[in-house]
């Protein structure tokens, strides 16, 4: 546990967030976690999507459309540690309000399109006008350049990875691209850039007192990661593309089925040493594929009998025989394999907070840890316009009467229905996932 | 300005797992020295390699990630030269466990901070577990829910060894905190990354708490997804293209598109305004837009199809990126020198800032400065 008395990294730094869905909100949780004040600036009527898609749970019940906004599961992944404030920012005075509230921050944060912020009068040079020092970082899907051919055009989530080039990369040599449609790796390395982004901005302003304009295009910071395959095709003309789970580098490496319906195991054995682990606990293989050179260029023949001799194994068992024989190996872990997961579990992965209206809520950890100032969860993600009055009050300085006035003009607004509370379906049993948390059914 | 962490000296010892980090510091003015053995860093190794050039100096990996760092070679058990150089360290980099490394805790400064990247973290019962690009993504949930229902579950962009970057790139975010306590207490400390869990924290779609609240089992779905229609890979002449169709406005504008092109009056019906619809005829769905799109090109449907306001976009080949009109208006691309002089083009810097923060110098030769830090 955190001593009290330790300072985080990034106490006293106050951040104005303007995030939708992952790119923004992912960087502003881990400076939340580290100790900075998060502020995240919402709308009603231009939600945040993790808003609008609640929890599976309340979908359908018109006794919960109040509170549905706070309970989708991505609010604590996103949000966790944050304060939301309700600001109309399409509206003059949420507007005004707004840039006041910029004026007392440290860092401007958004993902909002480019072109989108310039209609809200939140581009950098109007930012930079009321407050000259601020490290204002923003992630557009191609670039704030309204001189470039593609500012205008939108990207989802999903469209992401395959423009990049990584949906080509995925699949089987034989199959057409599988694409990473359930996940979307570019939002979050967007994120973990913009993070290093921000604090390298810190860095400056405390070394020379000046601010800083960042410019994340989604696009560029994502195709960084292809250095090799870019160097590759300029020198030799050689298009690299998808070759399923195999290596660059050595075989064999690949998923392998186990007994039992949809249960795999994946092995890297690239390496002579964690070959020779492996064949001996095969025993019965060819000697030829001592070479590394044969194990590459016969590796489906390999594979194919590698396969039948996993095929007959428990794959739990089988991955910890051949870790503890000093092979690279893992079952290809399904949702419930990872409820299950006794080693994320002992490192305390999964986390619990308060929240106003669930009571608690569980999330998953932070994957930066410091040993000597180790973050903070305040809050499992704030409700939607949680801390307007709060913030407006003792950040800009506004009275009870003027919020409230902007609240009734709809230019802000407060937490819906803030006598409604919920609780998880699950609730009572969190305890068995986070040990050490009260057992619900007992308190 | 230079970067905002010139003068800042870092030690890295990693291999892959860290290598990212380190690049990305050097480019933001840190001093990072790269310690290699006699036979050079693992990244020295991997294909693909520059057939010009001899080894140790023609892995493409090595010529990417190398940049802007120095290299010093140390000879196994000499613990002066190890001392000598970690003396002046400000942050050390490493990819293995305290018991499995020549760089003890007296060696470091009490100042410095040690950023460990692990496979499962410096705890728990897979503590000396080891790890690759693929077992990372099969401990995380993504691997399985990856590929087609029929075939092999399958990593997501292997080649890019995407969930050894995400962990370096934890790694800097944590060492830039770190570095940043230090100014406020003068006290190192170490930052410790997981591979596993940095998958994870990029993956809560098919992690824990979403699981518990929808309890849907995600299992591979190949290229479409059944959120919506269109909603993912459809064919076109020289490729893929990517189409998310959520929006009901997304939808008409599709609609229309079909039928101009392709003169189907009947996709344009108000009765497929409706998703659910749309869902229950998907099969009908997918097969009108693949008449409008097989006949065209990825970069014709890109443009054309975003002028009508509709997320689409090519699913991109190296070549393509290459070529990628966008990127080429934007001055993307760089270039870097390898070992033989010769000039190739390299990704830019990841971001663009208004302070000149982002320089790089070409990877440098094996022991190319061990005089300097040794001699």
């Amino acid at each position: 546990m955190t001593d009290p008395t330790t300072e985080l990294p990034l106490e006293g730094v106050r951040v104005f967030e303007l995030g939708i869905a992952i790119a923004s909100p992912f960087c502003g949780r881990l400076m939340a976690h580290f100790g900075a004040d998060v502020i995240k600036v919402e709308s009603q009527i231009n939600p945040d999507v993790v808003r609008i898609m609640g929890s599976a749970w309340s979908r359908g019940r018109d006794d919960l459309v109040a509170v549905a906004p706070d309970t989708s599961p991505y609010v604590p992944e996103m949000n966790a540690s944050k304060r939301s404030v309700g600001l109309e920012l399409k509206t003059d005075a949420g507007r005004d309000v707004a840039l006041r509230l910029i004026a007392e921050c440290d860092v401007f944060l958004a993902n909002f399109a480019a072109r989108a912020l310039t209609d809200l009068g939140l581009d950098y040079e109007s930012v930079s006008a009321v407050n000259p020092n601020i490290i204002y970082v923003q992630l557009p899907a191609f670039g704030s350049d309204p001189e470039m051919p593609y500012y205008s055009f939108v990207a989802w989530g999903p469209n992401q990875a395959p423009l990049v080039g990584f949906d080509d990369f995925t699949g089987h040599a034989s199959d057409p691209p599988a694409g990473i449609a359930t996940v979307a790796p570019p939002d979050y390395m967007s994120a973990l850039h913009a993070a290093i982004a921000t604090l390298s901005g810190l860095e400056q302003r405390d070394l020379t007192g000046n601010g800083v304009h960042v410019d994340i295009s989604q696009f560029e910071t994502t195709l960084a990661l292809l250095g090799p395959f870019v160097m590759d095709y300029d020198l030799t003309g050689t298009v690299h593309s998808r070759i399923g789970n195999q290596s660059l580098w050595g075989a064999p490496q690949g998923v392998y089925p186990c007994a039992g319906h949809e249960r795999w195991i994946a092995i890297s054995a690239t390496d002579n040493q964690s070959w020779e682990a492996l064949s001996s606990l095969m025993g019965t293989i060819d000697d030829q594929f001592d070479d590394p050179d044969l194990r590459m260029s016969r590796q489906e023949h390999l594979d194919t009998q590698i396969g039948a001799w996993t095929a007959d194994f428990d794959a739990d068992d089988l991955a910890y025989r051949l870790q503890t024989a000093g092979v690279a190996a893992h079952v290809v872990s399904t949702n419930e394999d990872l409820l299950h997961d006794t080693h994320t579990m002992s490192r305390d992965w999964y986390q619990v907070a308060p929240h106003a209206r669930l009571g608690r809520d569980l999330f998953s950890g932070c994957a930066v840890k410091l040993s000597g100032t180790p973050g903070r969860w305040t809050d499992a993600g704030p409700s939607m316009g949680q801390h307007t009055r709060e913030v407006l009050s003792s950040i800009v300085g506004m009275s009870d009467d003027e919020i409230s006035e902007l609240v009734a003009a709809k230019s802000a607004f407060e937490q819906l229905e803030p006598e409604t509370l919920v609780s998880r379906p699950w609730d009572e049993w969190i305890h068995v996932l986070v040990p050490g948390t009260d057992d619900a059914r007992d308190l | 300005m230079a970067g905002p962490y010139n003068g800042v000296r870092v030690i890295d010892t990693t291999g892959l797992a860290g290598a990212y980090a380190t690049r990305l510091f050097a480019g933001l003015g840190a001093e990072v020295i790269r310690l290699e053995s006699p036979e050079g860093s693992p990244l020295r190794a991997l294909p693909p390699f520059a057939e010009s050039i001899e080894p140790p100096e023609n892995s493409l990996w090595w010529s990417y990630l190398g940049m802007g760092t120095r290299s010093v070679v140390v000879e196994p058990g000499d613990k002066d030269s190890l001392a000598q150089i970690l003396s002046g360290a400000d942050v050390v980099f490493e990819d293995r466990l305290p018991e499995d490394s020549p760089i003890t805790s007296d060696l470091v400064p009490d100042s410095a901070i040690t950023t460990r990247i692990v496979p499962f973290g410096l705890t728990g019962p897979k503590r000396s577990w080891k790890s690759s690009n693929l077992v990372a993504w099969a401990a995380s949930g993504v691997l399985y829910a990856t590929g087609f229902q029929d075939r092999p579950p399958v990593a997501p962009a292997g080649h890019v060894q995407l969930a050894l970057h995400a962990s370096a790139a934890s790694a800097l975010v944590g060492t830039l905190l770190a570095l940043r306590s230090r100014r406020k207490s003068g006290s190192g400390q170490q930052v410790e990354i997981s591979m596993q869990e940095a998958a994870l924290t990029i993956a809560p779609e098919t992690g824990v708490p979403v699981f518990l609240d929808d309890r849907v089992h995600r299992e591979r779905s190949g290229n479409r997804r059944d959120l919506g229609r269109p909603f993912g890979l459809y064919p076109c002449s020289d490729g893929f293209v990517s189409i998310i169709v959520l929006m009901p406005r997304h939808w008409t504008a599709m609609a229309e598109w079909v039928a101009e092109t392709t003169g189907n009056e009947t996709i344009a019906e108000e009765v497929f305004q409706d998703l659910t619809v749309r869902m229950e005829t998907q099969e009908l769905i997918d097969t009108w837009v693949e008449e409008m799109t097989t006949g065209q090109t990825r970069l014709a449907l890109f443009e054309e199809g975003q002028r009508r306001g509709i997320p689409i976009t090519p699913v991109n080949t190296v070549n393509a990126l290459v070529d990628d009109p966008h990127l080429k208006a934007a001055n993307y691309w760089s270039t870097t020198q390898l070992a033989d002089s010769s000039t190739v083009t390299v990704p830019g810097a990841p971001f663009r800032t208004d302070s000149d923060w982002w320089t790089m110098s070409p990877a440098p030769l094996l022991g190319q400065h061990t005089d300097l830090y040794l001699g």
